[in-house]
């Protein structure tokens, strides 16, 4: 849905018309005007097909609540702005606030951002729900019990299932691993996730090349040819944007990926890009918390689905459900919290209060909020396959695995690196 | 225009800002805060270019630079006073600017230009693979500090930033302005100049033409470093897009939009784009474009920006009720 | 080939191609440069706009029932197609010739800024690719050692670029005047040559090597949104390192960017992208015409 003054402009005529007819219509007119959400995602640059991907959830999410009222009678009214570097967010995320008066702000994919807005977010005291982008490398000294804030599932979350599903069917099987990871946060810690959890389970591996493109390099054949060089039985990656399809085009081309083993919990999020010509079955493929072709997917994902092809002749990643998550909790927990207070809508304390423990069912099934305000989510991974309809690789029906986040994401207060050490993980 | 009132304007200027606090919906004094940061960056930026002729591509090093430092001085020694993390990134900024000046400064033009890019983008690469230092790409945090010694407390950070800080940030501009106006009036402003316009006569006539520029390079690190510091302190983080080559050109852009030929032109420059690019960005998804497009409209059609066309409009009017001398404000 | 050589090896020639490309789009970098003095940001978008343009011409091609193997001429066709956009924005460029250099380079980030949002708004957000097409040629393999012949092809394709620019510069009347008036311009116009058309000629040749590179690289790689932003940097790099306007220069500069890309990979990946950007600054200190330009002024 696309901001638009002239929605804007007839919402504030609403407005007006509320103040200029008091009297008998007077709650009804209030309860006419629409909540609004602001959105901050991603439009250009590399996460720009994230930030597609969860707008058009979002749209689809609220062209269907509207049809059923809105949210506790007030229909909903999307406020866009775009994610850019963590200044100018801020910048936009204040005008949403401040000038836009939205109820609620939902959004942001990078970690960089994320880190720098959660503080401005609480200061302004404006509930803001991540959709992505939550690092847990130190993250408890960083934002420490945020009072506005609701973030997503950790960022470390997919490597930890990848890295599990390597332990539990390639025991054994591996001893040399080598890593290529975007030199970033997010590409430093999985690949530390995954060698940490290595050693958790006491398995015999030797790191034989460690490899950090810079995110958006697009020649990647020399980075290939060292790897190649290193012989490794097994390769992690969590390469994203359009530089994983490039590696793994350029990898096959140097037959690099013929008989060595592929850990890559990131693929799903540009999952219509590893086509099959190029991308080799049997490697350990993460869809994160959305997979479009899910054999179990609820009639809710299949209605979205659905929508989501005929629409933009595509199909959705993650993103997509963490945006509808994002915006399907809020209207769960403000309807729930107006239901408790009698049918008006409700103070923002009392929504955060609702949305706390509570639990909805998103388009990859089910998330919940945790007291400390992370999101748990339902997470699939599996094994690549080519018997499918599609030009790119989908999961074996056979082999998908489902994890809830509880057994993926360390609790509340601790330190991720110690409890990679000392959790319970189900193999 | 003359000396007076010009002097006028800016006062009503600088006495219109003052209000913006207390009259416009605070969304503005906000959104004006990272103005003051950039202004006194480019007040800096425009000796080194406008002065002297130096187009340096790779500025944004030295505004990554002050909110680095404020972030080390805040976050990681915990010393919470906004003038030490001031003090502490003018240092930074003088001591970078000493050994990469020294190297720069025996070019010009493209030369100049392409080295201070690859400053600009050897800082970009050290911030991304010292991580267990810089953060990475996450950056540092930058935490909230005192300001001349006062908490604040009862302010949230918000409230802070479009108040007690909004006219610390006015003062500290009102002062960096001050103080760059009598560097440009001094006789090292006047050498400057003639080296710009002629390295070979100047040297004849004695200017020692590296150690001038060194100076004029040193002079704008210190204040790229001091503006840095103010967006730092804003954002609070210190990130790596702050010296990635496309926010060099930012400066750069708001450097032309206002006016490198004239003193105040990169302030004018400065606030024009913020706010034009606040508007735009509301206005469509497709604001780059039209971003460029107005840049490119400037650089063709004005370009001595909208100082140089202010000046002009104002000769013009000027002209019609009493002949008048040139501006004072040129720097030419 | 024993392993270690053909390791070796296959090091080798991804740096090779990396540098190939780098190398279509630097000289015309360079081209521009050595001629009109302007230092074109933009050029990283032209090899974006090749490389968008390359997969829409591919699909549509090979869609509409064309053979595999006409790939590659599909792309030159692609390269050659998208120049019609060189002439207009020379044309632009032509109103701030006589300004200070400084116009002339903010003019192109202005290009940069809204080919940005021009590219989102053609091919959408989502990064394009093409399917494994460019191993219709086939592989060359030697033992451990493999590389698709596309690769070789584009290797193949900078090189004969290399030499045809180097006779054309160099044999024909055209190139004579071209040298003459990079050398002197107003000497040039003096002597009867028509500055203007051989501006508009030369701003064109340099956009096409641009899209070219783009159009070349797109099968092996993927057209988005940030490669412009990405790309221009390395190319800065390869020209600096060469020699601001030479042509042997960007040859040079390309190759050691390359080697120098994949040996710090295999050596000590950390330093990749420091490598590049230490060594644009030793050489700007040391030698700051590069290893093939002229001694600055």
């Amino acid at each position: 849905m696309k901001l638009s003054r002239r929605a804007l402009l007839t919402s504030l005529a609403a407005a007006g018309a509320g103040v200029t007819a008091p009297g008998v219509f007077a709650p009804a007119v209030a309860q006419a005007k629409p909540c609004r959400i602001g959105i901050l995602a991603p439009r250009s640059g590399i996460a720009a097909s994230a930030g597609e991907s969860g707008l058009r959830a979002t749209q689809w999410a609220v062209e269907k609540f509207n049809v059923g009222g809105g949210i506790a009678g007030r229909k909903i009214e999307l406020v866009i702005e775009e994610e850019t570097n963590p200044k100018d967010t801020i910048e936009r995320f204040q005008k949403l606030v401040q000038q836009e008066k939205v109820d609620c702000v939902q959004g942001i994919v990078s970690t960089g951002v994320g880190l720098a807005l959660g503080p401005v977010a609480e200061e302004a005291r404006a509930l803001t729900i991540y959709w992505d982008g939550t690092t847990q490398d130190g993250v408890d000294e960083k934002l420490p019990n945020p009072k506005y804030l609701f973030r997503s599932t950790d960022n470390e979350c997919e490597a930890v299932m990848s890295s599990l599903l390597a332990i539990k069917h390639w025991k054994g099987q591996f001893k040399t691993i080598a890593g290529i990871n975007p030199d970033y946060s997010y590409g430093r810690n999985n690949m530390a996730a995954f060698v940490a959890l290595l050693k958790r389970f006491s398995i015999e591996h030797e790191v034989v090349t460690e490899q950090w493109p810079k995110v958006g390099t697009m020649e990647l054949t020399s980075h290939v040819a060292a790897l190649k060089a290193a012989k490794p039985d097994l390769i992690f990656s969590s390469l994203l944007f359009a530089d994983l399809p490039v590696f793994m085009k350029q990898a096959h081309a140097a037959e690099l990926t013929k008989g060595t083993k592929l850990v890559f919990p990131a693929a799903g999020w540009q999952h219509t890009l590893m086509k099959k010509d190029f991308t080799p079955e049997g490697m350990i493929f993460g869809h994160n918390t959305l997979y479009f072709d899910n054999p179990k997917a609820t009639a809710l994902q299949r209605e979205f689905v659905a929508w989501y092809a005929d629409k933009f002749k595509d199909y959705p990643n993650w993103e997509a459900d963490r945006a509808y998550f994002a915006i399907a909790s809020y209207k769960d927990a403000v309807e729930n919290a107006a239901k408790a207070k009698g049918a008006s809508w409700p103070a923002i304390d009392d929504v955060i209060g609702a949305l706390e423990g509570s639990s909805v069912e998103s388009l990859g099934g089910k998330g919940s909020w945790r007291k400390d305000h992370i999101a748990d989510q339902t997470f699939v991974q599996g094994f690549s396959t080519h018997a499918n309809k599609y030009d790119f690789v989908t999961l074996d029906p056979a082999r998908i695995e489902t994890m809830y986040s509880t057994e993926l994401q360390k609790p509340a207060g601790t330190n991720f690196w110690d409890w990679l050490k000392m959790a319970k993980f189900q193999i | 225009m003359k000396h007076g009132s010009a002097l006028l304007l800016v006062a009503i200027a600088a006495g219109a800002l003052a209000l913006v606090p207390l009259l416009a919906p605070p969304f503005y004094a906000n959104l004006l805060v990272p103005f003051y940061g950039y202004a006194i960056a480019l007040l800096g930026f425009n000796l080194l270019f406008g002065y002297s002729g130096l187009l340096s591509f790779g500025h944004a090093l030295f505004l990554g630079l002050g909110a680095y430092t404020a972030a080390v001085v805040a976050g990681v020694w915990g010393i919470k006073e906004f003038e030490v993390a001031l003090l502490a990134a003018a240092l930074a900024g003088l001591i970078v600017a000493l050994p990469l000046g020294w190297l720069a400064v025996r070019y010009r033009g493209i030369f100049f230009g392409m080295l201070t890019l690859a400053y600009g983008m050897l800082a970009h690469a050290v911030l991304f693979k010292f991580y267990h230092l810089t953060g990475g790409d996450s950056g540092m945090r930058v935490p909230r500090m005192h300001l001349l010694g006062l908490e604040f407390a009862a302010y949230n950070k918000i409230e802070l930033l479009a108040g007690p800080f909004y006219y610390y940030c006015l003062t500290l501009c009102a002062l960096a302005a001050f103080l760059m106006w009598r560097i440009v009036r001094s006789p090292f402003g006047l050498h400057l100049r003639s080296l710009r316009d002629n390295a070979q006569k100047a040297e004849y006539l004695g200017v020692r033409v590296h150690q001038f520029r060194l100076a004029a390079f040193a002079i704008s690190g210190i204040y790229g470093a001091v503006g840095g510091t103010i967006l730092g302190f804003r954002t609070g983080l210190a990130d790596p897009e702050l010296v990635y080559w496309t926010h060099s050109g930012h400066l750069v852009f708001m450097t032309v939009l206002g006016g490198f030929s004239s003193f105040l032109g990169p302030v004018i420059g400065a606030l024009a784009l913020t706010l034009l690019q606040d508007q735009l960005q509301s206005l469509t998804q497709y604001w780059r474009l039209v971003l460029g497009a107005i840049l490119a409209l400037v650089v063709i059609f004005l370009p001595r920006g909208l100082a140089g066309l202010a000046i002009d409009v104002s000769l013009l009017l000027g002209r019609r009720s009493a002949p008048s001398t040139a501006s004072t404000t040129e720097t030419a | 080939m024993p392993a270690a050589i053909s390791a070796i090896a296959n090091v080798l020639i991804g740096g090779i191609f990396h540098a190939a490309v780098l190398f279509l789009v630097a000289a015309g970098l360079q081209l521009v440069f050595g001629v009109q003095k302007i230092v074109n940001l933009a050029c990283g978008s032209f090899y974006a706009l090749g490389a968008y343009f390359g997969i829409t011409l591919v699909n549509f091609g090979l869609g509409a029932g064309l053979p595999d193997w006409t790939l590659l001429p599909l792309l030159v066709l692609a390269g050659l197609l998208m120049v019609v956009i060189g002439p207009p924005i020379e044309r632009l460029l032509r109103a701030v010739y006589d300004r200070d250099e400084s116009f002339q380079l903010l003019l192109t980030f202005a290009l940069v800024l809204m080919f940005q949002d021009i590219f989102r708004l053609v091919w959408g957000a989502n990064p394009r690719s093409l399917n494994n097409v460019h191993l219709v040629y086939g592989k060359w393999t030697v033992g451990d050692f493999s590389v698709p012949v596309y690769n070789l092809l584009v290797i193949g394709a900078a090189l004969l670029t290399a030499f045809l620019i180097g006779l054309f510069l160099k044999h024909t009347t055209f190139g004579r005047l071209l040298r003459a008036t990079a050398e002197n311009r107003a000497m040039a116009e003096a002597l009867g040559v028509n500055v203007r058309a051989v501006y508009a000629a030369v701003f064109t040749l340099g956009t096409l090597l641009g899209t070219l590179g783009g159009a070349l690289v797109v099968p092996t790689a993927a057209a988005s949104l940030d490669m412009a932003v990405e790309f221009v940097i390395e190319a800065f790099a390869v020209v600096v390192i060469g020699g601001l306007g030479s042509m042997p220069g960007a040859l040079a500069g390309a190759g050691l960017v390359g080697l120098i890309r994949a040996g710090a990979l295999v050596l000590y990946p950390e330093f990749e992208i420091l490598a590049i950007y230490l060594i644009v600054i030793g050489v700007l200190l040391l030698k700051p015409s590069g290893l093939f330009g002229k001694p600055a002024a």
